[in-house]
């Protein structure tokens, strides 16, 4: 059986039992948790008084109000609810990119993934995967079981990167896969067409859905130092490459990268996406961390 | 393309390094499994074509780098010159041989300095090039008779030269040498006008005159390479004898003969107590001091009488400067027992001085009419024109015709033999001459005795001034002694009536004195042996004042005594002229023996030349007196060089420049600068310095099209 400790170290599961996420938005929730419900009911949470009227529930008399001020009173709760978190990890080829310090991106995102999961099975949220390429691989329901969990993990180890990316579709049938709103969780290089993905994205956060991109780079990615000339093999399509002397482009990639990461934050930013960039030389846990921060403000 | 440094070409080689990197590095392609292609393929999108171009282009930069590098190091020249020229050209060198070019300097007089120049220009012409030399001083001439291609001969032969010639006068040198280079088939053409340029050669060609034979030749296809190639001396100071001038040309035995010497400075420095000695028949007879003053000159005179019938050398040294060849002068005077001269009065008069020739007679025996103890050289036999018979003219030397109307029948045939045989014939105009019949049977369409052509007669108006004599440089012998106004002022003569000439035709006449009126006075012509001077004015004071001027008696006596001694010996003449002396005809084949100042001798024959007999040598080199001699006959000759050669100054360089730069010449001042300029002309230009630039604006070039290719 899968475990957490087979994806992410014992130090990084010690920080995460620490974090908190909170959902920004209220979503619905079918179980009393830490996300609050805009459904009042029973709960632990106390919302206000209000005098009796015909045909409430006597059982949210304030009994203690009635013995000293003799007048009934209902007792109004905020229902609490569990979050419907979906995290949608990319399987694609170009994630199988192994930088020159060794990281393979898809381990990276798949720490962040096990991290996330874990984080929120602990807070008795529901939690779902998805796994994709070009498509959907795997569909995993939200469940709250600590079980759910070791099959979520499961999952994410058998899944090795490959094929093309096409984000945008994923994500529409995502949304109608999703009848309750609930958080969507991006890892992904997004190395797809912007406009698509965006326009897809647009869809999601229509529904109600809360959702957060976790925009993942290798170093190689951000800043190419290929000084000989090299054979660029495209990771996601066979016989597709490039020769060329990378000194020769790299200010010029350095550019385009910038285009393009500016396109997306500015698309992110107008659907009101939680943006994250990340590294993979940079410790996983700690960009969560300051990650969650940032959302607990 | 030539290379100075061709060794250094091999670093071209290093164009391989950019170019084995660039394959190497092709070689060792990492191959990189890469996610974001999409980034990369936005990249290359528009720019691949591109991209691929300025890569290679950048690599054809790289290549070139090295291998301009090392043809800038390897000095290249261009040859495009050899190319056209096939290597081979004609080179006419211009040397100047003036006595100035003997002027002493540190590194060897400039003359020296020429000889060994022009052997070291012949050993860098390229194989089978022809050459030849023209010495522009005094007379131009060829040295060889054509152009050579056997080099070495060229400087065994201006071994010889003795560089004391005349003056250059350059168009006439400029024309010989324009015609040596026409000749040549060569496909480049040089003309080294190797020379001091001292001032009085070239001072009017630098302010401006036109060398009109330079330009025409610098019209020739192929254009000739034209160099000024100065070659100077560092003498400034100099002294020398500027002229030594007889009161007669010939003399009678006993008479004191004057010699009135002019000693020039043409230093900035004052000398004092220069001696001067004089020296008659090479025996040293006294000595005199004179100073000096800076840029100035001194005169002094000394008079001698010679005992002996014959030629007498006279001869006039000083001492003192460093630069002594210009230090003496020679002449020779004749000595005579007398000198027979017919008078022919044309208007006899028994009144004093009221006959045609009376005033001739005064002026010819001064000591005679003076009844002075003073022995006269002239002996005067005087008749009327109408009492002249055909054998006055026996035994006499000149024979003088004043006023005469005409002379008809045997009388003008004697005369006329009497002439052709060396005798000198003087004719005066005057009121009673026949124009008519001087034109037809005197002058006979240049056959006759008469030298010109008479136009009429001029008179000057009353209301205008008189004709005067033209003041200009005296040249003719007998007239050189008036150059010094001290021989008399010839301007104070006033002419009312002359006669004037018919130049037109004329070639060989020689003006004597010229009157302000553009019209000959004087005119001299040759008839065979004699000689024939033409008067455009009367004897006596009919249509002038002229007999009654003080420098009338020297006039007349040095135009009588130049006639009686002009076919035989002149007092003497400048070195570069050969020895030219006209015998009678029944000498030809005689042998004279020559010989010069150092004792050296040499045989001359007497050759036929159309009706005459005509001895003559090469040209006389050396200064001095010479003696010729045939069978118990001796003549003595003497040469003297030109004394404007030795005024030293020579032109300012920024002059000789402008003067190049005027007739697209190039200026050099020493060999080493002739063989820069010999290399730019032969091998063409050095190039280093544009490849330098080319290598600075690859390097530039390189940097641009990295910094393009990156940013992308």
């Amino acid at each position: 059986m899968a475990t957490l400790s087979s994806i992410l170290e014992a130090e990084d599961i010690t920080s995460l039992h620490h974090l908190q996420l909170f959902a920004r938005t209220v979503v619905e929730g079918f179980t009393t948790g830490n996300h609050t419900s805009p459904h009042k009911g029973f709960s632990v949470e106390f919302r206000q008084h209000r005098p009796y009227v015909q045909g409430d529930d006597i059982r949210r008399l304030d009994w203690k109000i009635f013995g000293r001020a003799d007048r009934f009173y209902i007792r109004e709760f905020d229902e609490e609810t569990n979050l419907r978190a979906t995290i949608v990890l990319d399987a694609s080829g170009s994630m199988g990119y192994r930088g020159q310090k060794g990281v393979l991106k898809f381990d990276y995102a798949r720490k962040i993934a096990a991290a996330m999961a874990y984080l929120l099975m602990s807070q008795q949220d529901a939690v779902g995967l998805i796994t994709f390429d070009s498509k959907v691989r795997d569909f995993i329901p939200n469940q709250t079981r600590i079980t759910h969990l070791h099959h979520i993990l499961e999952t994410m180890i058998k899944t090795e990167p490959g094929h093309d990316t096409d984000l945008a579709p994923v994500l529409e049938s995502l949304a109608q896969r999703l009848k309750r709103r609930g958080i969507v969780i991006l890892i992904s290089d997004f190395f797809d067409d912007p406009a698509a993905l965006l326009k897809a994205i647009g869809v999601l956060r229509k529904k109600g859905h809360e959702v957060i991109a976790m925009h993942l780079w290798d170093r190689d990615e951000l800043e190419f130092p290929f000084g000989q000339w090299a054979r660029f093999e495209n990771l996601e399509q066979d016989e597709d490459f490039l020769l060329l002397d990378p000194a020769t482009i790299r200010q010029r990639y350095l550019e385009v990268l910038k285009i393009f990461q500016e396109q997306l934050k500015d698309g992110f930013r107008k659907h009101q996406v939680d943006y994250l960039p990340l590294c993979t030389d940079e410790s996983h846990a700690a960009a969560l961390r300051s990650y969650l921060a940032l959302r607990m403000r | 393309m030539n290379f100075l440094n061709a060794i250094l070409l091999a670093g071209a080689a290093a164009f391989l390094i950019p170019l084995l990197i660039h394959l190497l590095n092709k070689r060792k392609v990492q191959t990189v499994r890469w996610g974001a292609m999409h980034l990369l393929k936005e990249v290359i999108k528009q720019r691949k074509r591109k991209l691929n171009i300025e890569q290679w282009l950048l690599l054809a930069v790289r290549i070139v780098i090295p291998i301009v590098l090392a043809l800038c190091l390897a000095r290249p020249v261009l040859t495009a010159l050899r190319s056209f020229g096939l290597g081979k050209s004609s080179l006419v060198v211009l040397l100047d041989d003036s006595f100035s070019m003997r002027a002493p300097s540190a590194g060897g007089s400039p003359a020296e300095r020429a000889r060994v120049d022009i052997g070291h220009m012949l050993e860098a012409q390229p194989k089978g090039s022809d050459a030849q030399v023209v010495l522009a001083g005094g007379n131009a001439r060829r040295l060889l008779d054509q152009s050579t291609s056997t080099l070495d001969v060229i400087p065994k032969q201006l071994s010889d030269s003795t560089n004391q010639s005349g003056p250059v006068k350059i168009n006439d040198a400029l024309q010989t040498a324009a015609a040596s280079l026409f000749k040549s088939t060569s496909g480049s053409r040089e003309l080294a006008i190797v020379s001091d340029f001292q001032a009085s050669d070239w001072q009017s060609a630098a302010d401006g005159a036109a060398l009109p034979a330079l330009e025409s030749l610098l019209k020739q296809e192929p254009k000739p390479q034209v160099t000024f190639y100065r070659l100077a001396s560092d003498l400034t100071e100099n002294l020398s004898i500027a002229s030594a001038d007889l009161s007669a040309l010939v003399v009678a035995q006993d008479q004191p003969i004057g010699m009135r010497v002019r000693i020039q400075n043409h230093g900035k420095r004052q000398w004092q107590d220069v001696a001067v000695h004089l020296e008659a028949d090479g025996a040293r007879l006294r000595t005199s001091r004179v100073s000096l003053p800076a840029d100035g000159e001194a005169i002094i005179s000394f008079t001698q009488a010679f005992d002996k019938v014959g030629d007498h050398s006279l001869a006039v040294r000083i001492e003192g400067d460093s630069f002594a060849d210009d230090n003496g002068f020679y002449s020779v005077v004749q000595v005579r027992n007398q000198l027979n001269v017919l008078l022919v009065d044309g208007s006899p008069s028994t009144e004093p001085l009221e006959g045609a020739a009376d005033f001739l007679e005064l002026a010819l025996t001064p000591y005679q009419s003076a009844s002075a103890s003073l022995k006269d050289l002239i002996r005067i036999t005087k008749v009327e024109a109408k009492r002249l018979r055909e054998t006055d003219f026996k035994g006499m030397e000149v024979v003088v015709l004043a006023d005469v109307d005409r002379i008809q029948g045997n009388r003008l045939t004697e005369l006329d033999k009497f002439v052709k045989s060396g005798g000198g014939l003087i004719i005066f105009a005057g009121p009673h001459c026949d124009l008519d019949w001087y034109n037809r049977d005197f002058f006979r369409k240049g056959e006759g005795l008469l030298p010109v052509g008479i136009k009429g007669m001029q008179r000057a108006l009353s209301t205008s001034m008189p004709a005067r004599i033209r003041q200009q440089r005296l040249t003719h012998p007998a007239t050189l002694y008036f150059n010094d106004s001290r021989g008399g002022r010839l301007q104070d003569a006033e002419f009312q009536s002359w006669l004037e000439f018919d130049l037109a035709k004329e070639t060989n006449v020689k003006p004597i004195l010229e009157l302000d009126r553009g019209t000959p006075l004087f005119i001299e012509k040759a008839h065979e042996r004699g000689r024939v001077i033409f008067a455009a004015t009367t004897a006596d004071a009919e249509w002038s004042n002229l007999p009654l001027q003080a420098f009338y008696v020297p006039l007349m006596q040095r135009l009588v005594t130049y006639l009686a001694t002009q076919s035989t010996i002149s007092a003497w003449d400048q070195v570069g002229a050969p020895l030219r002396i006209v015998f009678p005809k029944d000498r030809v084949g005689r042998e004279y023996t020559l010989t010069d100042p150092t004792g050296q001798t040499q045989v001359l024959k007497v050759n036929a030349d159309a009706d005459k007999a005509l001895l003559e040598s090469k040209p006389i080199s050396t200064p001095g007196i010479y003696k010729l001699s045939q069978a118990g006959e001796t003549h003595l000759l003497a040469y003297n060089l030109d004394p404007a050669e030795s005024n030293l100054v020579a032109l300012p360089t920024e002059k000789i420049k402008a003067l190049a730069d005027r007739h697209q010449a190039s200026f050099v001042d020493s060999f080493e600068g002739w063989q820069k300029l010999d290399r730019t002309r032969r091998h063409g230009s050095e190039l280093w310095q544009p490849f330098l630039m080319a290598l600075l604006a690859l390097l530039f070039f390189e940097v641009l099209l990295q910094q393009r290719i990156a940013r992308g």
